[in-house]
C-alpha cells in the first residue's frame, strides 16, 4: 500500500462512498461535505478494519454508519434552528447526474426511510441478503420481503411523479404555448 | 415505468458524468486538527492522571509508614507535571493559521523538544525513583526490626554494607544511563499511534508536495 492513503485505499472505492452520500444529500454542498467525512472517518478508523470482512464491505458499512449520524446531526441542528433552516423540498436538488431516470430513481430513494435507503441501495449493487444483513445488523431472512416491499414503493412514486407529469404537460399543452 | 429500478441504477451509472468524485481540500486540514487535538487530549489527561497518581502515593505511603518515599515521589512528579505543562503550553502557541504541513511540521518539532527534553530529565528521575523507593524503606516505620536485626548477617566494611551499597550504586547508575531509553519505550506505549500517523501524514503530505 502506498504512502497516500487517500489514493491507494479509498478512490478505487470512491463509487461506493458517493452513491450512498447521494442518496443521503439534497445539495452538492452537503454531499461534498458528506463526502469528506466519510473519507475522514475511513483514515481515521482504518485501524478498526478486521481481515474478516472485504475492504468494499467495510466501506459500505462506514459510509451508511456515518451519513446516518450526519443526517441525524443535521436533523437535530435544524430543530434547533427551525426558523433559520429551509425544508429539504425546497432546496432539493435534482440533477446531481446526467441521467435523468437516475436522477428520478435517487429523488424516490430520498422519501424512503433512512434504513429503507441503505437496504435498497446495497440491494442495486449487488450485495447479497446476507451481506445486506451484515452491514446494517439485522436478520437475513427478513430482507428479501423488505426489498419487495421498498421495490413496490420506489415503483409507485416514480409511477405517481411521472402520471404528476404528464397531466402537468398536458394542462400546458391545453392552455397552449 | 418502462425500465426496472435495477436497470436504471446499472445504466446511469455507466454514464461518465455520473461518479465524478468531489475534490478533497480540507482533508489534510482536518486529520492535522485531528490528530494534534487527540494528542493534546491524551497529554492533558496523562498530566492530571500523573498530579492524582502524586496524591494517592502520598496518602498510600503515610498509611503504609514510608513517608519519605510518598514525599520525594510527590514532587518528583509534580516537578514532571509543571515542566510538561509549560511546555504544552508552547503547543498551543503553534500558530494554526497555517498550512497543513507548516502546521504538522510544527507539531513535530514540538514532539521532538517535548520528548528530548523528558528524555533527559529521564536520565535524572528513574534513579530518583529508585532512590526514593529505597530510602522509602530504610527510614520505613515498619521491617526496621527485620532491617536492623539481620545487619549482623550483612557484609559490612567500615560499618558500610557493601553489597547493598555495591547494588543500589549499579542499579541507579543503570537507571540513569538507560533512563532516556525507557521513556522512549514509555513514549512508544502511550504515544507510538500517534507519533506514527505523524509521520505517515507529513510523508503523504511530502509526497503530494514534490
Amino acid at each position: 500500500m502506498s504512502n497516500d492513503f487517500y489514493t491507494s485505499s479509498i478512490l478505487p472505492f470512491a463509487a461506493i462512498i458517493i452513491k450512498i452520500c447521494r442518496a443521503y444529500t439534497n445539495t452538492q454542498e452537503d454531499f461534498e461535505d458528506y463526502y469528506q467525512e466519510v473519507c475522514l472517518q475511513i483514515w481515521r478508523s482504518k485501524d478498526n478494519f478486521r481481515e474478516q470482512a472485504e475492504w468494499s464491505t467495510w466501506i459500505y458499512r462506514l459510509s451508511l454508519n456515518v451519513c446516518l449520524t450526519l443526517l441525524k446531526k443535521k436533523k437535530n441542528s435544524q430543530e434547533h434552528f427551525a426558523s433559520d433552516s429551509l425544508p429539504d423540498e425546497v432546496i432539493e436538488d435534482s440533477h446531481a447526474f446526467g441521467d435523468e431516470s437516475l436522477n428520478q430513481l435517487y429523488d424516490a430513494i430520498k422519501q424512503l426511510s433512512e434504513v429503507d435507503r441503505a437496504v435498497i441501495l446495497l440491494y442495486l449493487e449487488e450485495k447479497t441478503y446476507q451481506e445486506i444483513a451484515d452491514i446494517i445488523g439485522t436478520n437475513p431472512n427478513n430482507i428479501g420481503v423488505r426489498i419487495k416491499r421498498i421495490k413496490e414503493r420506489l415503483k409507485k412514486i416514480l409511477n405517481s411523479k411521472k402520471n404528476k407529469w404528464i397531466s402537468q404537460l398536458n394542462q400546458f399543452g391545453k392552455k397552449g404555448f | 415505468m418502462d425500465k426496472s429500478i435495477e436497470s436504471i441504477w446499472k445504466e446511469g451509472f455507466l454514464k461518465n458524468d455520473a461518479l465524478l468524485v468531489p475534490k478533497l481540500n480540507d482533508l489534510y486540514n482536518q486529520k492535522s486538527t485531528h490528530l494534534v487535538d487527540k494528542f493534546k487530549r491524551r497529554f492533558k489527561v496523562n498530566l492530571k492522571a500523573i498530579v492524582i497518581f502524586s496524591f494517592i502515593v502520598l496518602i498510600l505511603s503515610f498509611l503504609v509508614g514510608i513517608p519519605v518515599m510518598g514525599v520525594m515521589m510527590f514532587f518528583l512528579f509534580n516537578g514532571l507535571v509543571i515542566v510538561n505543562n509549560k511546555l504544552l503550553k508552547g503547543l498551543e502557541k503553534i500558530d494554526k493559521n497555517v498550512s497543513s504541513y507548516q502546521y504538522l511540521k510544527s507539531f513535530n518539532d514540538w514532539m521532538k523538544e517535548q520528548i528530548s527534553v523528558n528524555r533527559r530529565m529521564a536520565g535524572f528521575y528513574y534513579p530518583y525513583i529508585f532512590i526514593a523507593l529505597t530510602l522509602g524503606f530504610w527510614f520505613s516505620s515498619f521491617n526496621q526490626d527485620d532491617i536492623l536485626g539481620n545487619f549482623h548477617q550483612i557484609y559490612l566494611v567500615n560499618g558500610i554494607p557493601v553489597y547493598w551499597t555495591i547494588s543500589f550504586l549499579l542499579i541507579t547508575g543503570l537507571l540513569a544511563i538507560f533512563g532516556g531509553r525507557i521513556y522512549t519505550w514509555e513514549v512508544g506505549v502511550f504515544y507510538g499511534n500517534i507519533i506514527n500517523k505523524l509521520e505517515e501524514l507529513i510523508t503523504d503530505i511530502e509526497e503530494l508536495r514534490s
